[in-house]
């Protein structure tokens, strides 16, 4: 790689509206080479429709994509990057071997098929039919088709949908070693665990836009964290938020539920502040409930 | 770059056991049961001239196969994946109809060769190359046709669209019955189609008939019409992006 790009994929502005609804609403991502980037969000959130268009497979409404400093279809017709979509898309009339082999053609410096195969896991289903493959084994299929043309940058979307948890372990096994040699790779997922243990960065799509975007410790400490239930008599909503550290807070009468990253500091302040302060239970945010409330908190304020 | 997308697409086609056995096993039993039925009596009406026939039927059903195909792999996704590869829109639709002309020569080559080797069909050395490479040649229109099939059809529609087109072409081009026998309305109809006039290579071939120039002619404009046809629809789905 050389300087003539510092980004690996460069997304400005990005939008698009069907019909009435918008999938995708002003997304910006700059993805540095060597990085592995989650894109997380429920489904529904838009990251398909923000991959078709990094891809070049739909055109955006609004925005501009580079991938390794070019336009998407470039990149693509070089072998610099490397595709694995949510369609199954093999033919059911020719074996694994044989696919694989006609993509690596298409390609000016492919690596070698078998290579490919076993990188993927693969090569002992090299002569089967594509039809005789399971829903698990076609995923791989396909991840060896995205390997072949040794790309730079691996786009995946969704790929362990429809995959038993042996099969999802083998893929991402399979992906480390690729990015162990310095690739970059975007990979969507409604996944938390997946995000957190394969990624560095994570993405937080909610409604078409990008909600949160950091390396996976500081997303993960931004959406787990402590919640504190305590009565707070006198307590008033916008003094509870204004608290340090303080991520949200609700209030119902005096009964006062905040959502933090540290919940000592919390209490300290709110003892101190309010001295009747009393029923106090500190609880722990689940990962998925948390990011399931960051999401949601967040559409509530973009509305 | 596209030698191995075409390589891929023929041996697909090779492999399939409904195209040996509905595009080349079918045109050569035919034109066995065919050739022993009318004997060798009537003039004009022996094996020869059902050569030029089945040679034809054969070749315009396996090349529009193998371009309608294209229906299915689009419902299957596969055009979308190949969109992710160095291969264009254009090289795909340059491929498949290379591998629709490709796969067209077997059942000419077929047929004449049980012509020659089975009813003891004679033709000068002109003649033979006129019946095979002409008639080949020939069939390029109908794999334009396959192609524009593929494009209008949905994954489900298509044999439908398909087995339409095939019979009209097949029986309205006088493929299986002579042209000569059909009432005149009938025969002028025949005249327009595409299928009569690759037909009629053959036949001219056998016969020493006059017509090769004016088929000639007749399929080359049908190319125009069906490769702009597949051009304007190629262009109006990439755009919708």
């Amino acid at each position: 790689m050389t300087d003539r790009h510092r980004h690996t994929l460069a997304a400005s502005g990005l939008r698009k509206h069907y019909d009435q609804v918008r999938a995708v609403d002003k997304v910006d991502l700059l993805i540095v080479p060597g990085e592995v980037v989650a894109l997380l969000g429920p489904n529904g959130a838009g990251k398909s429709t923000t991959i078709d268009m990094i891809l070049g497979l739909t055109r955006p409404d609004a925005g501009e994509v580079r991938l390794l400093g070019r336009a998407p279809r470039d990149a693509i017709r070089e072998g610099a990057v490397g595709v694995m979509l949510q369609d199954p898309a093999l033919l059911d009339d020719v074996n694994v071997r044989e696919t694989v082999a006609m993509i690596a053609s298409l390609h000016r410096a492919p690596m070698a098929v078998e290579e490919a195969l076993r990188r993927a896991g693969v090569e002992d289903l090299g002569a089967r039919r594509c039809a005789k493959l399971s829903g698990g084994e076609k995923q791989r299929v396909r991840f060896a088709m995205a390997l072949v043309s040794d790309p730079d940058l691996l786009v995946l979307d969704e790929p362990t949908s429809a995959m038993d948890v042996g099969s999802r372990r083998e893929l991402w096994r399979s992906m480390l070693a690729f990015t162990g040699t310095g690739r970059t790779v975007l990979f969507a997922t409604h996944y938390l665990e997946e995000a957190e243990a394969y990624a560095d960065r994570v993405v937080l799509m909610r409604a078409g836009r990008i909600v949160a975007d950091g390396p996976v410790a500081r997303v993960t400490a931004e959406v787990s964290g402590r919640t504190v239930r305590a009565v707070v008599p006198g307590a008033r909503l916008p003094e509870l938020r204004a608290l340090p550290g303080v991520m949200g807070a609700e209030l119902r009468g005096d009964r006062a539920e905040i959502r933090c990253a540290d919940s000592d500091a919390v209490l300290r302040e709110l003892l101190t502040r309010y001295p009747g302060t009393g029923d106090i239970e500190v609880g722990t945010l689940g990962l998925e409930e948390a990011f399931l409330a960051l999401t949601s908190r967040s559409a509530e304020a973009a509305s | 770059m596209r030698t191995g997308y075409l390589v891929f697409e023929v041996r697909r086609a090779f492999r399939d056991s409904r195209f040996l056995l509905f595009a080349v096993a079918l045109p050569v039993g035919l034109y066995l049961l065919q050739s022993s039925l009318s004997g060798q009596t009537t003039a004009g009406h022996d094996g020869s001239y059902i050569m030029g026939s089945l040679a034809a039927f054969g070749a315009f059903k396996a090349a529009l196969d193998v371009g309608a195909r294209t229906a299915v792999e689009r419902g299957a996704g596969w055009q979308r994946l190949l969109r992710l590869t160095p291969l264009t829109g254009g090289g795909y639709m340059a491929a498949k109809a290379s591998a629709a002309m490709l796969v067209a020569l077997l059942p000419v080559a077929c047929v004449s060769l049980a012509a020659g080797l089975v009813s003891g069909v004679e033709l000068p050395a002109m003649g033979w190359l006129q019946q095979v490479l002409g008639t080949w040649a020939g069939t390029l229109p109908f794999a334009l046709l396959g192609l524009l099939v593929g494009q209008v059809a949905s994954p489900q529609s298509v044999q439908t669209y398909q087995g339409g087109v095939l019979l009209l072409l097949s029986f309205v081009g006088g493929l299986f019955i002579p042209v000569s026998t059909f009432p005149v309305a009938l025969a002028t109809v025949a005249k327009v189609l595409p299928s009569y006039w690759l037909a009629e290579i053959g036949h001219g071939a056998a016969l020493g008939g006059a017509g090769i120039g004016q088929a000639a002619l007749v399929l080359a404009l049908y190319t125009l019409a069906f490769g702009a046809a597949v051009a304007v629809r190629y262009r109006r789905d990439s755009a919708r992006v």
